[in-house]
């Protein structure tokens, strides 16, 4: 398990937020590199290569590379960073924070955070995004020399280690499911397929799953399985909506998902004795399946979720054994697949 | 320039109030060749004496206190999750989704419910204490009961950061009042003066009231971190004091009205050494000062702040100039102090 703490960890260390994804999507391709053909596009995705090529099956598996973050649009008379989000950032938690800011070189900002007797609302209200700042102590002169309109600005912690198998890391949303990828592939490499199989890391999740869109396109797979993250079980969340951590990969059920696929799925966990969970939603998923479903003349799907806490926080929290048991999952998949 | 290093040394250490033996080790290991007597009081105060050249004709006290504000865990959960509450005054606004260390080591984080399962209001809304809860990976009650029990202190984790003449840490209240009063003795003094590392400040100034009480001095000044509101959307009126410009010195706070003369020596000091120094410019917050000038039968006392953004949060900001000027205006003003003559 060290092995892919390691590598969720340095994944979580590179900065990608949408549109920007270079950084994470280079430590991706660089560990891809080691079993396949990798290329990144010009959208931002990872994309690799393995298997037989041109066989009559092509399985298609994404997660995607970026994480939400903000991006600068402005330097105010005080030297004083203005930011929008850059996907669903919770207000909630940036009052305080450490950052870091990708200027000219890489700055350590704090979201600033107002004494409560000179906020409106005191402590009790969540200022609106326009209304907070970074600052990273520097006038406006010297901001003005480091940092651009359009430069990103990431959460500052550093991945960590909770007891057991859990860690805690910003950004593990969607990291988690690449490394589950990569692993996917590794668990894969002295196997000889008799499908073709593409990776994508794809880019611009959170904005609308446009490097999804794209990939998918370029790819033109038959089937699709998409890695993502998904609510696990914690305090003031309905149960129903939730996985477990450490309770194994959450297998989606939905309309605008392909059923036969996901049997199958379901028949390669029960077979490989892989703990899972189903997922069940009533439409669409708001995932990149969504839109790989769709794309050309269209894509049988399936979805796959790792179990998280507080989505989209600084703070995000997995157990490496979920990331282990979904990769397993889909190299097992994989393997029967004709 | 001021002594980063030990700073860091410091701010790095844990220690909220009630808690602060890792300080007082370091503190301990700075001074224990500089001082010529150093005491531990009943509660865990440091006080130490050092001799100058001179004897004092009023005698001083500094005062720096070695706690800080962090969370107390106060139960644990059936599903091993850790409830707590807070130790000092913390805006409830910079807890969620904050990284902490459980007692010395255990690695925890404060979680908060996903954005995508939130009504419109709670989206609003900062999230109550009562609802907030520490996430140590544990599986259940058992598992996390073998870690962590209800007691342990609860500490952020940021970042030390010195870059373009700023320091970014978790702490400086009132740490960088700590090293202040290190570099003091270990300096050569003009007089005989008394340093105090406090206990408890942000509970209620319980170290200091009891140290002034041993130590008995006519004279005090209290070296703090203090809220600087320049930041985005603050009215220059309303800013308190800056940071750049220098040594804050209060008139008055919600727990004491300054020693009016040691104010205005203050100015004096500061224009004598050519520091830059600014008057606090709101009745605002509180310090060791509230308890020591009312000790026995009063204490002259004045305050030396260093202006600090983000103070009591995961991470505050003050200006290394300004750092620098506080060592120097301290040093100074209490020269001046202790060579004068007290009426009373």
């Amino acid at each position: 398990m060290n092995h892919l703490k390691e590598l969720v960890f340095r994944l979580c260390s590179a900065p990608g937020t949408p549109g920007d994804e270079n950084g994470a999507a280079e430590t991706a391709a660089e560990e891809l590199s080691k079993y396949a053909k990798v290329r990144i596009d010009k959208m931002g995705n990872v994309v690799a290569k393995l298997g037989k090529k041109d066989a009559k099956n092509h399985i298609m598996l994404d997660a995607h590379i970026d994480q939400i973050g903000l991006i600068v649009t402005n330097i105010d008379e005080n030297g004083f960073i203005r930011v929008e989000r850059t996907g669903g950032v919770d207000r909630r938690v940036l009052p305080g924070s450490p950052v870091k800011i990708y200027g000219r070189e890489v700055l350590n900002g704090i979201v600033c955070s107002t004494p409560p007797h000179l906020s409106v609302g005191g402590e009790d209200k969540v200022m609106p995004i326009d209304e907070m700042a970074v600052d990273a102590g520097l006038t406006r002169e010297q901001a003005e020399k480091l940092i651009c309109p359009g430069d990103r600005i990431v959460f500052n912690t550093k991945p960590r280690s909770l007891l057991g198998t859990r860690i805690s890391a910003a950004a593990l949303d969607d990291r988690a499911g690449v490394a589950s990828l990569i692993r996917c592939v590794e668990l894969l490499k002295d196997t000889k397929l008799n499908c073709e199989l593409s990776i994508l890391c794809s880019s611009r999740e959170e904005v609308g799953s446009q490097g999804a869109v794209t990939g998918a396109y370029q790819i033109k797979p038959t089937e699709a399985i998409i890695i993502d993250v998904s609510f696990a079980k914690q305090p003031n969340v309905p149960p129903e909506k939730c996985g477990k951590l450490g309770g194994g990969p959450m297998i989606g059920i939905a309309p605008a998902l392909d059923r036969s696929m996901t049997d199958k799925l379901i028949k390669t966990a029960e077979k490989n004795n892989i703990t899972y969970k189903l997922d069940v939603m009533g439409n669409s998923t708001g995932t990149n399946s969504d839109e790989i479903a769709m794309s050309r003349k269209g894509v049988k799907s399936a979805l796959i979720s790792i179990p998280l806490r507080y989505m989209h926080t600084p703070v995000e929290v997995i157990d490496l054994a979920d990331v282990e048991s979904t990769a397993k999952l889909m190299a097992e998949y994989i393997k029967g697949v004709e | 320039m001021a002594d980063l290093k030990l700073l860091e040394k410091l701010c790095i250490a844990r220690g909220i109030s009630g808690n602060e033996d890792e300080v007082r080790d370091i503190i301990l290991g700075e001074i224990k060749s500089y001082a010529d007597s150093i005491e531990i009081s009943p509660l865990g105060n440091i006080i130490a004496f050092k001799k100058g050249k001179n004897r004092p004709k009023t005698k001083l006290m500094l005062n720096a206190h070695m706690d800080e504000v962090g969370l107390i865990v106060t139960h644990i959960t059936e599903d091993g999750l850790l409830k707590f509450t807070e130790v000092g005054g913390i805006d409830r606004r910079v807890l969620c989704g904050k990284p902490v260390t459980v007692g010395s080591k255990i690695e925890g984080v404060i979680g908060a419910k996903p954005i995508h399962l939130l009504k419109d209001e709670e989206k609003e809304n900062s999230v109550p204490v009562k609802d907030l809860y520490i996430d140590i990976g544990a599986v259940d009650k058992e598992e996390a009961s073998k870690y962590v029990s209800p007691g342990d202190s609860v500490t952020f984790d940021s970042i030390f950061d010195t870059s373009y003449g700023m320091i970014k840490s978790r702490a400086l209240d009132d740490r960088a009042g700590c090293a202040v009063l290190i570099n003091m003795i270990k300096s050569d003094l003009k007089y005989d003066m008394t340093f105090v590392f406090a206990v408890q400040e942000e509970i209620g100034l319980r170290g200091s009231k009891t140290a002034a009480f041993a130590v008995e001095p006519k004279a005090a000044i209290v070296v703090e971190s203090t809220t600087a509101a320049d930041v985005a959307n603050v009215k220059k009126e309303n800013q308190v004091c800056k940071l750049g410009s220098g040594a804050a010195v209060s008139f008055m706070d919600r727990r004491t009205i300054y020693d009016k003369k040691y104010y205005s020596m203050a100015f004096e000091a500061a224009k004598q050494i050519n520091v830059k120094c600014q008057p606090k410019l709101a009745v605002a917050g509180g310090n060791d000062a509230g308890a020591i000038h009312i000790s026995r039968s009063g204490v002259r006392t004045i305050a030396v702040s260093l202006p600090c953004r983000y103070l009591h949060s995961a991470v505050g900001m003050i200006s290394q100039a300004d750092f620098a000027c506080v060592n120097k205006l301290v040093l100074k003003l209490a020269e001046m102090i202790s060579g004068e003559e007290q009426n009373d």
